[in-house]
């Protein structure tokens, strides 16, 4: 069941998605043997207090969430966790965030190098946040000009996380390619919005958010399988993954890896299942290795 | 922190619409402690997990209250006796009895007397004399079934015995415990800024990752209603950003 995302090596092709697993020391229950890897919260060079709530909507099959990514900015990252990732059995990457591309690299500078940091994932993609986010995520120079900023100061692999608001995955794909991302991470959340009808108006106070779970999980396997035909580097899936028949359907749909994220909310074991379903499936099936399994990439 | 399957076996009314369930859940009856909440799913049922105050413990099983108040909650009372849900619990911080304290006041509003018999038990445990005051609109929407040293009942139109507010008919008492809407908690942070208040949040894992059952706290920033919370200091919330009223609008 090892997996290898570029240089980096993992037991296994589940990981934890930035913003569902916390800082990796939150859910008790998980069966960590069965964990590839984690990326953890979404972080920024200083603190931030996030959205006023209310902060979540359910909505048919997924969740509205808009946390404006709520954290406690990177010296308190390198001081109370990354010590604690130094000690584990499977990598952690960093989720970045910044206002602008200098910002995102000023962060990259500060954490590159610290004891427990495998690798960065460039968030270019999250709904929630006024400055930055989704801003660079939809234009295929602001994305270039961010994933160079953060690969200039780092030799650590580089992923970059995708949003699915574009009218065109490729173009992002191959633009954040070229400047220099070691994989893909498709998709992060939609946004989407929610009405009250007690009080006629959105039922989250950011307006709107990101949509996510079992609702978005076709529309992400496309976005994932778009990526994937439109560039050479790995891709992680990622969207409403709550069992391993869908991991297999991204796997087979042309990524390397996947991460599960709203599942772990409901399933604390989530990650473990899906893994150990994985395995599973390979072994019912005949097929030896990962590597065995067929997949369905017409290159574009 | 214990996941299990957990089979319903009883269910009761104890006012009108509203019902306790009791489930087998050997670990949690064991370890939990007033105030704190199980966090439950079920076959079919919605996305997210519904969290509730255990209200009970007899034995082996533990027991929550509730109303049809959305869809996820109609749905888990239309389950029969056998049929099992996927308890995830305890969690949260819950009540503290500490101190040196010889009398108690638990305040509850509604459905917030869901956390106040283990509130009544762990206090009475602790040495503390406890009056408990349960307040609802009408008579015939109060739990019968408050107990404690000494029970005062309120209703807005006085059908049942004090007319008035339970924050408004409560006596003092050296340690203040309360658990209702958040409007009502608010009151009772004027009053007793000291008291011990269990706040009701929307709630995404229940597990402290996804920040979205987010408290606002008056020195600034939030912390979590599912692992800080739901048990509160009442001054320490800023209980204008709290939104006062969930409307419980889920969609699914």
């Amino acid at each position: 069941m090892s997996v290898a995302v570029g240089t980096m090596q993992m037991r296994g092709p589940v990981l934890a998605a930035s913003g569902t697993f916390g800082y990796g020391t939150e859910v008790p229950l998980l069966e960590r043997r069965a964990l590839g890897g984690m990326v953890s919260k979404g972080i920024f060079l200083r603190p931030r207090e996030g959205t006023t709530p209310p902060r979540i909507a359910e909505t048919p099959s997924g969740m509205l969430n808009a946390i404006g990514l709520q954290g406690p900015g990177a010296d308190a990252l390198v001081r109370d966790y990354a010590p604690q990732w130094a000690g584990w059995d499977f990598p952690v990457l960093v989720n970045i965030n910044g206002e602008s591309a200098s910002e995102y690299g000023e962060l990259t500078a500060r954490l590159d190098g610290v004891p427990g940091i495998a690798g960065f994932e460039i968030n270019i993609s999250c709904p929630n946040v006024e400055q930055g986010g989704l801003y660079f995520g939809n234009d295929p120079r602001a994305a270039a000009a961010v994933t160079e900023a953060v690969r200039r100061r780092t030799k650590l692999p580089l992923w970059v996380k995708l949003t699915p608001m574009v009218s065109d995955i490729g173009v992002i794909a191959r633009a954040v390619e070229s400047a220099g991302a070691d994989a893909l991470c498709a998709i992060n959340t939609f946004v989407g919005m929610s009405i009250d009808l007690n009080a006629f108006k959105p039922r989250l106070s950011f307006r709107t958010g990101g949509l996510s779970g079992p609702a978005i999980r076709p529309l992400a396997v496309h976005l994932a399988h778009q990526a994937a035909r439109a560039v050479r580097i790995p891709v992680l899936g990622i969207g409403g993954i709550t069992r391993a028949e869908d991991a297999l359907e991204f796997l087979v749909a042309g990524c390397t890896a996947v991460q599960v994220g709203t599942a772990t909310f409901v399933n604390p074991n989530a990650i473990a299942d899906v893994h150990d379903g994985i395995a599973a499936f390979l072994e019912g099936r005949g097929f030896k290795s990962l590597a065995d399994l067929p997949r369905y990439l017409p290159r574009d | 922190m214990f996941l299990i399957d957990a089979p319903l076996t009883a269910r009761r009314e104890v006012a009108r619409g509203m019902f306790v369930i009791s489930m087998h859940a050997p670990e949690i009856a064991t370890a939990v402690r007033a105030g704190q909440f199980v966090n439950l799913g079920w076959s079919g049922g919605p996305l997210l997990r519904r969290p509730f105050s255990v209200y009970r413990v007899e034995g082996e099983h533990i027991e929550i209250v509730l109303k049809a108040v959305g869809a996820g909650t109609a749905e888990l009372l239309t389950m029969q006796r056998g049929e099992r849900l996927s308890c995830v619990g305890p969690l949260g911080h819950g009540y503290d009895f500490a101190s040196r304290a010889r009398s108690a006041v638990l305040i509850s509003g509604g459905l917030g007397v869901a956390p106040m018999p283990l509130a009544a038990r762990d206090a009475r445990a602790a040495g503390l004399r406890v009056v408990w005051v349960h307040g609802a609109r009408r008579a015939e929407e109060l739990c019968h079934e408050a107990d404690g040293d000494e029970v005062i009942w309120a209703t807005d139109d006085g059908s049942l015995g004090t007319r008035g507010t339970a924050v408004s008919v409560a006596p003092d008492a050296e340690v203040v415990l309360a658990c209702g809407p958040n409007r009502m908690l608010g009151a009772v942070a004027e009053r007793w800024p000291d008291a011990q208040v269990a706040v009701e949040t929307y709630m995404g894992c229940g597990t402290g990752v996804c920040l979205g059952c987010a408290v606002p706290l008056r020195r600034g920033g939030y912390d979590r209603a599912c692992k800080e919370g739901p048990v509160y200091r009442a001054a320490d919330v800023d209980w204008t950003a709290l939104p006062s009223h969930l409307s419980y609008a889920v969609t699914v």
